[in-house]
């Protein structure tokens, strides 16, 4: 029978590999330690047993929060393994978050990468009376800790290794009696809109998702994955925990967070799934350090980069390149596109992934020029991975061809609805959200989109956030939004207007380094991200890079006006979500003054914004924030 | 129980300029003592008499209850006492790991042929010593930075290295001056997080001059007052913030709330 949970595609791979291939790659000290499916394999069933003479019952949830590691996956599949429900936690969620999420899921245990998160978990275990223990992997700080109620990992797998003499063969019994249909985990969704619900993800959906996405894009038993995306999103579910877990390839856990690129050049992965956000940042970066390099690699740069973008393009319309420019291409190859693919990991790469948000059909011109095959996903934690860039059809600006066993339409409303074989079982405690989302079985994504002729879906927008001035037209603030952003020196943009409305503005965030390096370079002096926002020179800049951008977009959508924010939007004051989208509504509010002055006739406006510093403490900025009106060109 | 310094009766003068007078104080093993006083009170220069850079004209000083003051001070790191330096003294064109490295300098015994050829027993105790540094480079999160000229780093990151490299050499006593000067919040609290990983895990006495004190009242166990090279105050932090004789030094004749 073919296996079809996690903990049973572990056994199965355990029995096919043991000691003879290696599982995961962890880096400590300096050194990759390896370890091999056996060992995988030995430390969830010891930490499998700990849990359970520790008391955990099926059903039972187990919270995880870390980054990632070998023994955050380990502490999943062990729970599966035990027929109770993992899921995820955000390694930044403070205190009111942290609570919500160990309440609202009823969860028995904790396990808790380090100290920090341990101290956060401690603080509130005392309003947590579900809560037995947290277990932590990471023992740096805790060691004068006395508190019975937290366990270090390795000290559960000793009481597991106890437990097992007298419990032989219950840890194979229940992987065994694990069923496609149990629920493997939660998902809590992202909450830009009210608080996160937990979707209730079984075997079925996740190991269908993969399945599912192998048929379209195969991942060989040879392959490197670096193991960074945070594993409470969803995508990291996907991928790295059920998608290494059916292709058998090998995982890899960078040192630190701070080390991911330089882990990234260490390893090469094959895979790679960035956010959006995360390849602007890297095209952000290599542009920034093309600037500053020596003279002849910046040569080599602009000379091959053009050619890199023909090709691509021509790969794109389907036009054979002929033998010169497949030569050159072949040259390019060698000098630049290869040696710069490797500074930023992606040297052997054969897929490049991106989801999130829409990506500029620049930016994706511009990795396929250097040799970086990208392509955008679309899905939902509710509904798996759905929709996938083809190869044989590519177009940077359509998303892609739904996945086998995945049927995407577009409703009367412009709404694209999906109906899967990963579909989510339900909402935990919360069925009414799930009638809400879906109707005779298709779920509501609430994005908007179109199909074309070859059947390829085109992700536009959110639907509540198409907007539509006064003049009657519609525009996407989204899809402004991520062509201003593929400017280096552009972080964030946030654009404006509604029903109230007759025009179109923003609200930008610079790139507080690559502005920075930029003024450095013209001898402009500056001290504060405040201060530099609101330069001049800044905003002629900017200002530039604006009329480019409207030269794409349709008459009524462009932009007329826009201001440098004194401030970047931050995930701490809630203006973004933590996968780093722009909470709309929440930042419309809050600045409202701004926005009324940028629609009337002033220039310049004081604005007040309180801020909540690192530490806690509240506080309130007082500066003046330049209005530019944009000239057509 | 021998305390670990026992400084005796020390006078200390440059020229006309009497810099100490008089100091005495003790310090327990495993303990956390702070030195805190305003600015020119003689801190720098009391510390720098524990680890032999300057020679007391009168008195003597005492660790694990040898006298120091008349040694080396190559000698005196040897016995055990670290030291970090309000302006940073590290190698600027060597790596962090290099660095580090060399601050265990004390601790290899293979001589300059045996480490040149490389054999077996040199190279396996280059190995220990590489660990030894990794395991300081994980305590103190430099993984990042593990590579990269210390001349390239900002301030904060130096102050880290240096504390690194001063524990590098596995002392018993760790002389902290000023350690986290021209920090702001978040570094802070990092450096006085990786001051106590360091109390916690090693044992290790630490000696620390410090101007925040709200760090001070945190983490000390014992604080001794210098004002104008005298001792005008000692005892724990919540004695010594009501202590009259250190509000008229810091903040003048005016009262002052405690911390």
């Amino acid at each position: 029978m073919k296996a079809d949970t996690l903990p049973r595609l572990l056994l199965e791979n355990y029995q096919k590999y043991g000691a003879n291939k290696v599982a995961m790659r962890r880096k400590d000290l300096g050194l990759w330690y390896e370890y091999t499916w056996k060992d995988s394999y030995e430390s969830v069933k010891y930490f499998f047993y700990g849990l359970l003479s520790l008391g955990l019952k099926p059903q039972d949830k187990v919270a995880i929060i870390g980054e990632n590691d070998p023994e955050w996956y380990w502490a999943e599949y062990a729970a599966q393994a035990a027929h109770a429900i993992p899921f995820g936690i955000f390694v930044d969620s403070h205190h009111e978050e942290l609570k919500y999420y160990l309440e609202h899921s009823d969860s028995t245990f904790v396990v808790a990468h380090d100290q920090e998160q341990t101290d956060k978990c401690l603080g509130l275990i005392d309003e947590l009376p579900k809560l037995k223990k947290i277990i932590y992997w990471d023992p740096k700080g805790l060691w004068t800790y006395d508190d019975p109620r937290i366990i270090y990992f390795y000290e559960v797998l000793k009481l597991g290794k106890e437990y097992e003499k007298t419990h032989r063969g219950l840890f194979e019994e229940m992987v065994e009696k694990t069923k496609e249909d149990d629920i493997a985990c939660f998902c809590y969704t992202s909450g830009t809109t009210g608080l996160p619900k937990a979707a209730m993800l079984s075997h079925s959906c996740i190991v269908e998702t993969a399945r599912n996405w192998f048929a379209i894009d195969p991942w060989y038993p040879t392959d490197e994955y670096l193991s960074y995306l945070p594993p409470a999103w969803a995508a990291e579910q996907f991928l790295g925990i059920t998608g290494g877990m059916l292709s058998a390839i090998t995982v890899n856990f960078p040192e630190r967070a701070e080390t991911v690129q330089e882990n990234m050049r260490e390893i090469g992965p094959q895979i790679v799934f960035y956010s959006s956000r995360l390849w602007e940042s890297t095209a952000s970066l290599v542009q920034a350090k093309i600037t500053d390099t020596i003279k002849i690699k910046r040569f080599l740069y602009n000379l091959f980069i053009p050619i890199g973008n023909k090709v691509a393009d021509m790969r794109f319309d389907k036009e054979k390149p002929n033998l010169l420019w497949r030569g050159l291409r072949f040259l390019g190859e060698w000098v630049l596109y290869r040696p710069l693919r490797d500074k930023i990991g992606m040297r052997d790469i054969r897929y490049g992934y991106s989801s999130g948000a829409a990506i500029s059909p620049e930016m994706i011109r511009l990795f396929h020029a250097l040799g970086v095959n990208l392509k955008s996903l679309y899905g939902l934690s509710e509904t798996g991975i759905n929709v996938i860039g083809r190869d044989e059809n590519f177009s940077p600006d359509v998303t892609g061809n739904a996945l086998p066993n995945s049927e995407v339409k577009v409703n009367e409303d412009g709404e694209i609805i999906i109906r899967s074989k990963s579909m989510l079982k339900g909402y935990y405690k919360n069925p009414a959200a799930y009638e809400e989302k879906v109707k005779d079985g298709w779920f509501h994504t609430g994005d908007f989109g179109y199909i074309d002729e070859k059947n390829r879906l085109t992700v536009i927008d959110r639907i509540e956030d198409m907007r539509e001035l006064k003049t009657g037209t519609k525009f996407s603030p989204q899809f402004t939004e991520i062509r201003l952003r593929f400017s280096p020196y552009i972080r964030d943009g946030l654009t404006l207007g509604g029903k109230d409305r007759d025009f179109v503005s923003a609200i930008i965030n610079i790139n507080f380094e690559n502005m920075g390096k930029w003024a450095e370079a013209r001898h402009i002096a500056y001290t504060t991200f405040v201060d530099l926002s609101q330069k001049e020179q800044v905003y002629d800049l900017i200002l530039q890079y604006i009329q480019r951008v409207n030269k794409v977009l349709p008459e009524g959508a462009r932009i007329k006006k826009f201001v440098n924010l004194h401030k970047e939007f931050d995930a701490d004051e809630a203006e973004l979500t933590r996968s780093r989208k722009i909470r709309r509504s929440f930042v419309e509010e809050r600045y409202a003054n701004l926005i009324n002055a940028i629609y009337s006739d002033m220039d310049q406006i004081v604005v007040d914004a309180p801020v909540t510093y690192r530490d806690g403490r509240t506080g309130v900025i007082k500066t003046a924030v330049s209005i530019k009106k944009v000239p057509e060109v | 129980m021998e305390k670990i310094l026992r400084v005796n009766h020390i006078d200390l003068s440059f020229g006309g300029v009497q810099v100490l007078m008089d100091i005495s104080f003790e310090m327990e093993e495993r303990s956390i003592y702070a030195i805190i006083g305003p600015n020119g009170a003689g801190k720098t220069s009391l510390v720098n008499c524990i680890n032999g850079f300057y020679r007391p004209q009168k008195g003597e000083i005492y660790y694990k209850g040898h006298q120091i003051n008349k040694l080396p001070s190559h000698k005196i790191a040897k016995l055990g006492v670290g030291r970090t330096f309000q302006q940073i003294e590290l190698y600027t064109g060597l790596t962090t790991v290099e660095n580090l490295l060399a601050g265990r300098h004390i601790l290899f015994k293979s001589g300059m042929a045996a480490g040149a050829l490389y054999f077996g027993k040199a190279r396996r105790e280059e190995v220990e010593h590489r660990k030894a540094v990794e395991e300081i480079i994980d305590l103190l999160e430099m993984e990042h930075i593990r590579d990269e000229v210390v001349g390239n780093l900002s301030y904060g990151l130096r102050k880290r290295v240096e504390l690194g490299r001063a524990l590098a050499m596995e002392p018993k006593l760790l002389v902290l001056d000023e350690p986290m000067a021209g920090m702001n919040v978040e570094e802070k609290e990092d450096m006085v997080r990786f001051v106590l990983d360091i109390y916690d895990l090693k044992g290790t006495s630490i000696l620390l001059i410090e101007h925040d004190m709200g760090v001070v009242m945190d983490i000390s166990h014992t604080v001794v007052v210098l004002d104008f090279g005298i001792k005008i105050a000692e005892g724990t932090p919540s004695e010594i913030v009501k202590n009259p004789e250190v509000i008229k030094a810091y903040l003048g004749t005016k009262g002052t709330k405690g911390a």
